[in-house]
Order: C-alpha cells, then sequence, then structure tokens
C-alpha cells in the first residue's frame, strides 16, 4: 500500500472517531507528562567518556583511582601572621567534627609514631635499602680522610644545644648513613609543599593546613552532595573562627555546579525557546489549529523524556538540555502537515497523504543520521541518540495521525498570493549560487584548520570560587592532584613491586629530585631487599674492621672513646627483617601506601606519580619492553586520546550518516541530480559551521560531533521538501513551511546559545551556523540550481507568503 | 632538646631576689610559693641579660669533657642570642619571627623564619615563656626542692614519663649574692651530664639590636 494512501485512510478511519483518536492521545501524553516529572536527573561525568575496552575508557578508570581523586580535600587559611596554633586548633575541631555519615577516615596528619621514630626505623632497615649505588658511595666515603670529616662535622654539632638530643643517633650513625635513607623518603613526599608540625599537614609558610578525607557519597550523587556540602558548611560556622578561610575540595562541587547550571539552563533554554516559538507562530499560523502545532513539540518533549526514563535508569541532564532541539526538529513535521492540510482544506485527506511522504522521509533521514550515535562509545551520545529518534518518531506520528484532526480548516478559505521571494530567486539565481559557491570554498579552506578539543574541562562548567580554590590548592600544596600517574600491575604485591622497581631505575635519573613519587626505594620487592641485604652484609664483612679502625684512629683526635660508636657496630650485626607494606604503615606512612598500592579484582597496583608535562609522557612512550606492561595515565595524555576519539567519532559518525542519508535519498528520488540537490543545505550547514569553527579557532568537542549529525538530518530534511515541492510539483506551501519550521529550529538553538554550560552552548553555536546556513541554501540555492524546475512548479503552485 | 631549653631558661630567672629568703623551711609549700611568687615579680624587672658562659658536657662517648666556650644575650621581649666562640664558631640570633644561624667552619650563614626551624622554634617559644617565670606551670612539671640556699640551689625533677626516660633531674645554681644565675647541670639517665657555668653576667645593660639581626 503507498504511503499516502495509508495516511489518507488512517485520516479517513479517525475522521469519524475523533473522539477515540483525542482521548488516546491526550491519555499517552498525560503519562509522559506524569513519567517525565519523575525522572531523577544526573550529571555524571562517565557518561560523556567511553565506556567500552577503549584506552580512554581504561584510562579513565584508572585516572579514578589515582591518589585524591576520590578523596574531600579541604583547606584551612589563615592570613595574619606565622604563628599556626590557632590554626592548628580549628583544623583539630573541624576534624573532630567530620562525622559520618558524610565524612569518614579524617586525616589531618601521619597517623603513625612521630618523625624522629620513622628516622630511626629508616635507619635500621638500611641493609634492605642499600642499594649498589649506596655500596659505592659508603665505599667512596670509608677513607682516613671521609670518616675524619664525619667527626668532625659531629664533634661540632656536639658543641651545640641540641648535641646532647643528637647523641644517641651520633653513636649508632657515625658515618651519617642515615642521609642515603633521607634520600630515599623524598620520594615519599606526596603533596611538594608540605611540612609537619605536632603532626598536622602544614604548608611551609605555616598559613595553610590541609584535612584529608573520605566520603561515602557518590559524587555522582546530586542529592546527597548537596547535602554533605551543606552540611560541611555548618560545621565551618560552627567550629572555625571567622579569620580561618576554609576551602572544600571534591568532585561533589563540580557536580553541583554544573547540575545546577544546567537546570537553571534548561529552564531558560525551554522557556525562551517556546517564548520564541509562540511568537512564530503567532505571526505566521494565528489559527486555533496553530496552537496544536505548538503543542506537539512539548508533547515530544515529554514522550521522548519518558521513554528515555524507561531504557536508561539515569536521565542526563544534557539529554534533557537537547529537548530545546528536539523542540526544534520535532515541530517542522508539525508544520509541514499543518501548512499542507491548511492549503488543500478543501481535501485534508488527500493533503494529508501528499505530505506525508515528504515527512516521513524527512522524519527517517533524520531518524538515520541520530541512529549512527547508537553505536558511539559515548553513554551520553547514545542517549542523546534514543532521545532523539523516541522524540522523531513521536512527532511524526502525532503530525500525521492526531494533529491533521485538530488543524484542518472549517470553510476558511485559502487565499494564495504572489510572494516577492520569487522575484529575488527568479533575478538572482546566478548570484546565489556564485556567492553560495564562493561562501563554500571560504569555508572550506577555513574548516581546515578545525581542531578537536579531548579536554573534559571544557565542555564543564567550573564557577570562578572553585577555580580560585583549586589555585590556591595548587600553588599552596603544589600541584598535588595533577600528576601523571603510572600504573603497574601484578598477580600480587610482590610482582607489581619488581616492575616498579625497574620503572623507578628507568625513570629517576631523568626526572629532577623532588618531582617523582615513588614507593620504590622505600619499598623494595622481597628479591630486591635480600639482594640488598646480602650486597650489605658483604660490604661490613669486608669493611667492617676497616670502619672500626678508622672510627677509633680518627675519632682519638676529637676525644671519642675507643667504644664510642659501638652501636653502630652491634647495629651492623642485627639482623633486618623484610621491609613489608604493614611495616611501612605502623611507621607513619600509612596514607601514602595506601595511596600507592591498590588491590583490586584480585590484582595488585602500584602507583607512581610524576609530573604531567610532555617530556616525561615522551620518555614513557620511549619505555623498553621490560616496562611495556605498565601504564602511563594523565590529564594532558587523556584529553588527547579523548581528542582523537572525538576525531575518529566525527568522521565515522559523519561517514555513516551521509552513507545512510544518501542510501535514503536514492531510494526516494530515484535521480541522482535530485539525490546531491537534497544535500546542498547539508553540505552547506556544515562547511558552514566547519569554516566558521575553524576560522575562529573553536575546538569541535564530543557535543559539537552531535550538534553536525543534527545538521545533516535537519538539513537534509529542508532539502527533501524543497526538492519534492520543485519536481513533484505538490501543494503543500513548503517554502513557507521550511521557512517557518527553520525559524522554530533557530528559535530553539538560539536558546541553546544562551545556556552557561559549555556542552549546551556548544551543541547551540554548532547548530545555529549549521542550520543558519542550511535554510537559506534550501530556499534559495535548490531553486537557483534547479530554476527550470522551479519555474514550472511554482506556475502550478503560488505558495509563498500564503496563509 | 627540652633539657637544653630548660638551662636557658632557668638562666632567665633573676637570682639577686632570692637571698634574702633563703631561711629553713623553704621546702614547704607555702614558703616555695610565696618565693616562687617574688622570682616572677623579679623576673618583670629584668629587661636584659649578657653573660659569657663555659659548657662541660660529660658525654660517656668522649675520653674527655668537652668543652665550649660562648656568650648569650637576651632582650626583652622577644630576642636571644647563643654563640659558641671555641672550639668551635657557630650560634644563632632570634629577633621576633625571624632568625640567623651561622657556622664559623664553613662560613655559611642561613636566615629563616623561627616557625622553619623546629627546635629553634621550640627554644625561643620556651625562652619567652620563661621571661615570666611562670612557676606554676613549672610545677605542674617538675617536682621543685630548694637544696641550699648559699648560694640558692635549686633541683628540678621531672614528673612527666616521656621526660623522664632521658632526664633525670637538673640543677640550678645562683650566685652567692643570689643576682645571676652561676651554673646551671643537666643530668641525663644514662649518667651523662652537662654543666654551663655562667660569668660576667650582666643584667639590664644596654644591647644593641644588631646583636639579634
Amino acid at each position: 500500500m503507498p504511503i499516502f494512501t495509508l495516511f489518507t485512510k488512517i485520516y479517513n478511519y479517525f475522521s469519524v472517531r475523533r473522539r477515540i483518536l483525542y482521548s488516546a492521545t491526550l491519555l499517552g501524553i498525560v503519562t509522559c507528562i506524569l513519567v517525565f516529572s519523575s525522572i531523577d536527573l544526573h550529571e555524571d561525568i562517565r557518561s560523556m567518556l567511553p565506556d567500552d575496552r577503549s584506552e580512554a575508557a581504561l584510562d579513565f578508570r584508572l585516572l579514578q583511582q589515582a591518589p585524591f581523586t576520590r578523596k574531600v580535600i579541604i583547606n584551612l587559611s589563615r592570613a595574619g601572621d606565622n604563628d599556626s596554633s590557632e590554626l592548628l586548633e580549628a583544623v583539630d575541631r573541624l576534624a573532630e567534627a567530620m562525622r559520618s555519615p558524610f565524612f569518614t577516615n579524617v586525616v589531618t596528619g601521619p597517623s603513625g609514631p612521630d618523625i624522629w621514630e620513622l628516622f630511626f626505623w629508616l635507619m635500621k632497615k638500611q641493609p634492605n635499602l642499600a642499594t649498589a649505588q649506596d655500596r659505592k658511595k659508603i665505599l667512596h666515603e670509608l677513607t682516613a680522610e671521609g670518616v675524619q670529616g664525619k667527626l668532625e662535622e659531629m664533634y661540632a654539632r656536639l658543641h651545640s644545644p641540641e648535641g646532647s638530643a643528637l647523641k644517641g643517633l651520633f653513636r649508632l650513625d657515625p658515618l651519617a648513613l642515615r642521609r642515603m635513607g633521607l634520600e630515599k623518603i623524598q620520594f615519599m613526599n606526596i603533596i611538594p609543599g608540605m611540612r609537619l608540625e605536632n603532626n598536622h599537614f602544614i604548608s611551609t609558610d605555616n598559613k595553610n593546613a590541609l584535612i584529608i578525607a573520605d566520603t561515602p557519597v557518590r559524587i555522582t550523587d546530586t542529592r546527597q552532595a548537596r547535602q554533605l556540602l551543606s552540611y560541611f558548611q555548618k560545621l565551618v560556622a560552627a567550629v572555625v573562627p571567622g579569620d580561618i578561610d576554609v576551602s572544600l575540595i571534591s568532585g561533589h562541587r563540580y557536580t553541583l555546579a554544573n547540575t545546577d547550571t544546567i537546570k537553571r539552563d534548561v529552564f531558560i533554554i525551554l522557556a525562551c525557546s517556546s517564548v520564541a516559538m509562540l511568537a512564530i507562530f503567532l505571526l505566521f499560523l494565528r489559527t486555533w489549529g496553530g496552537l496544536f502545532v505548538y503543542l506537539v513539540p512539548v508533547s515530544v518533549l515529554c514522550i521522548a523524556a519518558a521513554g528515555v526514563s524507561l531504557i536508561y535508569e539515569t536521565v542526563s541532564v544534557v539529554t534533557i538540555g537537547f529537548g530545546a532541539v528536539l523542540l526544534g526538529i520535532a515541530v517542522d513535521f508539525a508544520l509541514h502537515v499543518y501548512f499542507a492540510v491548511r492549503h488543500n482544506s478543501s481535501n485534508p485527506a488527500g493533503a494529508i497523504g501528499q505530505v506525508s511522504r515528504p515527512v516521513l522521509f524527512c522524519g527517517m533521514t533524520t531518524l538515520a543520521a541520530f541512529s549512527v550515535l547508537l553505536f558511539s562509545s559515548l553513554p551520553s551520545q547514545r542517549q542523546l541518540a534514543i532521545f532523539s529518534m523516541i522524540g522523531i518518531a513521536a512527532s511524526m506520528i502525532l503530525s500525521l495521525i492526531t494533529l491533521p484532526h485538530l488543524v484542518r480548516a472549517k470553510n476558511e478559505a485559502i487565499v494564495s498570493t504572489k510572494s516577492s521571494g520569487e522575484k529575488i530567486f527568479k533575478l538572482a539565481s546566478k548570484w546565489i549560487v556564485g556567492a553560495w559557491l564562493a561562501l563554500l570554498v571560504i569555508c572550506a579552506w577555513q574548516g581546515a584548520k578545525l581542531s578537536f578539543d579531548g579536554d573534559l574541562r571544557s565542555i564543564n562548567r567550573v564557577p570562578q570560587e572553585i577555580h580560585t580554590a583549586e589555585n590556591k590548592l595548587r600553588q599552596t600544596w603544589g600541584n598535588f592532584r595533577g600528576n601523571a600517574v603510572i600504573f603497574t600491575e601484578g598477580l600480587d604485591l610482590q610482582s607489581a613491586l619488581e616492575t616498579n622497581e625497574r620503572l623507578f631505575d628507568y625513570l629517576s635519573p631523568k626526572i629532577p629530585k623532588g618531582k617523582m613519587v615513588s614507593l620504590a626505594p622505600i619499598l623494595p620487592s622481597l628479591g630486591t631487599q635480600r639482594l640488598n641485604q646480602d650486597r650489605w652484609n658483604e660490604l661490613w664483612s669486608a669493611k667492617k674492621e676497616l670502619a672500626r679502625r678508622l672510627l677509633v684512629q680518627e675519632g682519638r683526635v676529637f676525644g671519642f672513646s675507643a667504644r664510642a660508636f659501638e652501636p653502630f657496630f652491634t647495629r651492623l650485626a642485627e639482623p633486618s627483617p623484610p621491609i613489608t607494606a604493614e611495616n611501612l604503615r605502623k611507621s607513619g606512612l600509612g596514607e601514602i601506601v595506601d595511596a600507592l598500592i591498590i588491590s583490586a579484582d584480585d590484582k595488585v597496583k602500584v602507583l607512581t606519580l610524576v609530573p604531567d608535562v610532555p617530556e616525561v609522557a615522551a620518555l614513557m612512550d620511549r619505555r623498553d619492553k621490560t616496562l611495556a606492561a605498565v601504564r602511563f595515565v594523565s590529564q594532558n595524555r587523556f584529553s588527547q586520546i579523548i581528542s582523537r576519539a572525538i576525531g575518529e567519532d566525527f568522521t565515522k559518525f559523519i561517514a555513516k550518516a551521509s552513507v545512510v542519508v544518501c542510501l535514503l535519498l536514492g531510494l526516494l528520488f530515484r535521480n541522482i541530480k535530485k539525490v546531491l540537490l537534497a544535500l546542498v543545505p547539508v553540505v552547506s550547514g556544515l562547511l558552514f559551521v566547519f569554516g566558521v569553527m575553524g576560522g575562529l579557532g573553536i575546538g569541535f568537542n564530543l557535543f559539537n560531533v552531535v550538534a553536525a549529525i543534527l545538521i545533516i538530518g535537519l538539513g537534509v530534511d529542508y532539502g527533501i521538501l524543497v526538492v519534492c515541492k520543485i519536481s513533484e510539483g505538490s501543494n503543500h506551501a513548503t517554502e513557507k513551511a521550511v521557512f517557518v519550521s527553520g525559524l522554530t529550529t533557530l528559535a530553539g538553538f538560539g536558546a541553546l546559545v544562551m545556556a552557561r554550560h559549555p556542552a549546551l552552548h556548544s551543541i547551540g553555536v554548532t547548530v545555529l551556523l549549521g542550520i543558519g546556513a542550511a535554510i537559506p541554501s534550501a530556499l534559495f540555492v535548490i531553486p537557483a540550481l534547479y530554476q527550470k524546475k522551479y519555474e514550472q512548479s511554482k506556475t502550478g503552485n503560488s505558495v509563498i507568503g500564503s496563509r | 632538646m627540652k633539657r637544653i631549653i630548660f638551662i636557658f631558661l632557668i638562666l632567665l630567672v633573676p637570682g639577686g631576689v632570692l637571698s634574702s629568703q633563703l631561711q629553713k623551711g623553704w621546702n614547704s609549700p607555702a614558703e616555695k610559693d610565696r618565693l616562687f611568687s617574688e622570682i616572677a615579680n623579679a623576673a618583670t624587672k629584668v629587661t636584659t641579660l649578657k653573660s659569657d658562659f663555659v659548657q662541660e658536657r660529660h658525654l660517656g662517648m668522649l675520653e674527655d669533657v668537652l668543652i665550649s666556650k660562648g656568650r648569650f644575650y637576651y632582650k626583652k621581649q622577644d630576642r636571644l642570642r647563643w654563640e659558641l666562640i671555641k672550639p668551635v664558631t657557630s650560634g644563632f640570633a632570634v629577633n621576633g619571627k625571624q632568625a640567623k644561624r651561622w657556622d664559623g667552619k664553613s662560613g655559611r650563614t642561613q636566615r629563616f623564619e623561627v616557625y622553619q626551624v623546629p627546635f629553634i622554634k621550640l627554644f625561643t617559644d620556651q625562652v619567652f615563656a620563661w621571661a615570666t617565670a611562670d612557676f606554676k606551670q613549672l610545677q605542674k612539671n617538675y617536682k621543685i626542692e630548694i637544696l641550699g640556699d648559699a648560694p640558692v640551689d635549686l633541683k628540678l625533677v621531672p614528673m612527666r614519663s616521656q621526660e623522664k626516660e632521658y632526664l633525670a633531674h637538673f640543677r640550678i645554681a645562683f650566685s652567692i649574692d643570689a643576682s645571676h644565675v652561676n651554673a646551671v647541670e643537666v643530668h641525663e639517665t644514662g649518667g651523662d651530664f652537662t654543666r654551663i657555668r655562667f660569668f660576667n653576667t650582666i643584667i639590664n645593660t644596654p644591647l644593641p639590636d644588631t646583636l639579634f639581626d
């Protein structure tokens, strides 16, 4: 059965059962409105990242395991003098007040014994830690001159006020071997700008202190995140003096900021686009039937949202924000039906039959264009595709089945008038084509500069206050949250530690001191510890007597007794049990060990932190085969991967959408010339977007990709309608319908441009540019290129300006 | 470290006020309170202190006594200088929040803020707190015994368990006229001890600010 016959029959069937039709439609819409109103909107960065087994997805999962990523970081700062006592008191009070269920494991400093105990622990563990290089150094200094220098320094310090406190240390370690341990522990300094005061994390300028806490509240849970922040603000007001500034940094703040922005944007966008559409209807439709046209996209929005909520557990606020776009698309079909029916009021069933073909094809091409996004690796793009496809399908059904009954004219005469537009087409067709070609060439030239922006921060809204707090944290404590992370994985801790050592040996000579955080110097694998111990024992078996002789001989010069350093030799003879992660925890390094060792899924990962700079990335690229299994993950690299993925997705989706659309056009027109003409708005729209964005240096992000698909879907609709109108001489006020539907689409996207959220804003800008170019090219360029046929069509149909 | 600090803090307690009070029965709580209260009052009259010293460190690890000579300066409210002259030249000076230390052998001088070096921070905090001779606080941490009256000789035994691990007791001896501290002894639990004898002590003499800069 031909399509136009089907919809004519449906129209005729319901023309005597309108109450049933209206009731069923109303019931469906009301149900969807109810579902829509109960949707729990979420803003989750994960929805904007690949969830497949791609490199980006893996990197993102690993980045989530980096130290501090899931922690709540609280910075307390106090201006004025350097007396830290008040600041530390406030830290203790606040930490004490931070309780479950919002905060767990609140840490204000190292949990273990004091720094002196750690120091002595390190000395005892020297046999396990001393490397071949350390051995070389010891031998180099084990000379009369070397020992004399050490003893002289020690002698001078014994005179000083702290001499009595240090004498025990000197007896245990006259050769100052402890310095090797101190060099190793520098690699554990996870927060560069930190020092310890009374076991508190305090900044070197004495004006800032840190609290680090865990929270069971998921970063994506906006409701609980809001409660957490509110609870924290109350605590601060209650226990922290007014002259101490407190800032909390965690993913929760970003989530709330983004969600609030998007919710506000959605309200403004929907309000503005609704008002703009109403204005367009009042200008161009001005009938009671027009009101129903207006209601189609509103209903479609509810239907699409309800449909998505049935498929997905959570609905992204970005998806709902995309509703404005859907409003713009959905109204197009309704407009075409409206104009067709109103224009052919004497035979609405026939008009429906005629208009159903281009409308269905428009809908199918748009559906097909969006369907390619179903294969995206990004959940947000897939959800947008589902949302759009449900909306488009619903819009087609409502427009072709219910709407014709609501908008049919009752004894209204249709007045056909000549359009001024026709004169423009006739007079300026050569100029139009020329100008259009020139524009395309310029846009293609500028479009070559188009770049892809994979930085997720650029599609997230970061309010100024969070930005300032982040900067302050970075300036005070160093960029400890922005390090690149290298993961070495093993089936057990020992195998991971072995790889970690190789990584350390490779990187440590190449990275400036103090810039790398690694467990390797303090927690070597058991095998390495045994090797170190053997080396140590061998060294002192051979050199113990030499050391004793030198210490006695040179010590005599300064008055040291012959047995002054006996504790040192006793220590050399003592066994040194292996260092374990548990030992380190007990020695006061628990927080660092837990941050750098992660056990999950029967595997152990050991983390190394390095600066996130191109030089280190290049070093990792050049690593040899023995380090092939380690994974280098960084924000910068992640952005590059996402940029590449967006670029690849873009090419892939554009190509797929173009192929699908071309196939459908081929099926519809079975004429290559018509297919090419129908593609004119698509090509114009896309090239215009690329040209303007490339020329202005605006990066193409993952939402621009969605917008590009939209340009294809909508652009081809305009092309189909105009080509149908010209080639088939159909009598449904096509130009006016295209013009008005274009205006409504622009109203929707115009509103998106007003969004403060970068994702919505970028969709708005892209589609505004694309559709802004597609509409005039459909209305002016296609007729100009297809002038002869157009002349024929307009003699039979006067359309523009008709009402 | 605290034991060393304590020695210097004691130096700030003016001894002159004590001599007239030395009578039998001073170890009774009431007499002690009265005596310490008078010392605290007298402390407020000290604006500067200048003294040479000889430090004898009797350490088991050394065959000989470690002897050093130096000078100590204090200026109310927040300035002090501790200077070793022989056999090594080193020391540090504190002026409010600023400090410097030097090492004669290497010729190195380091300027820093007091809080940056925990030892010096602890030292200066205690010195400046003790300038007010807060015996109430002192008696919370030490059992104070008056050993003699000519010269005044105090013995302080720590009560805190952590301190008792390394510190047996202090002794502070004043000059015969009790006008200034003559000697301080710090006895460690292991048998080592340090004695510092002060001489040429001058109270309330003008001290140039440059000493502390």
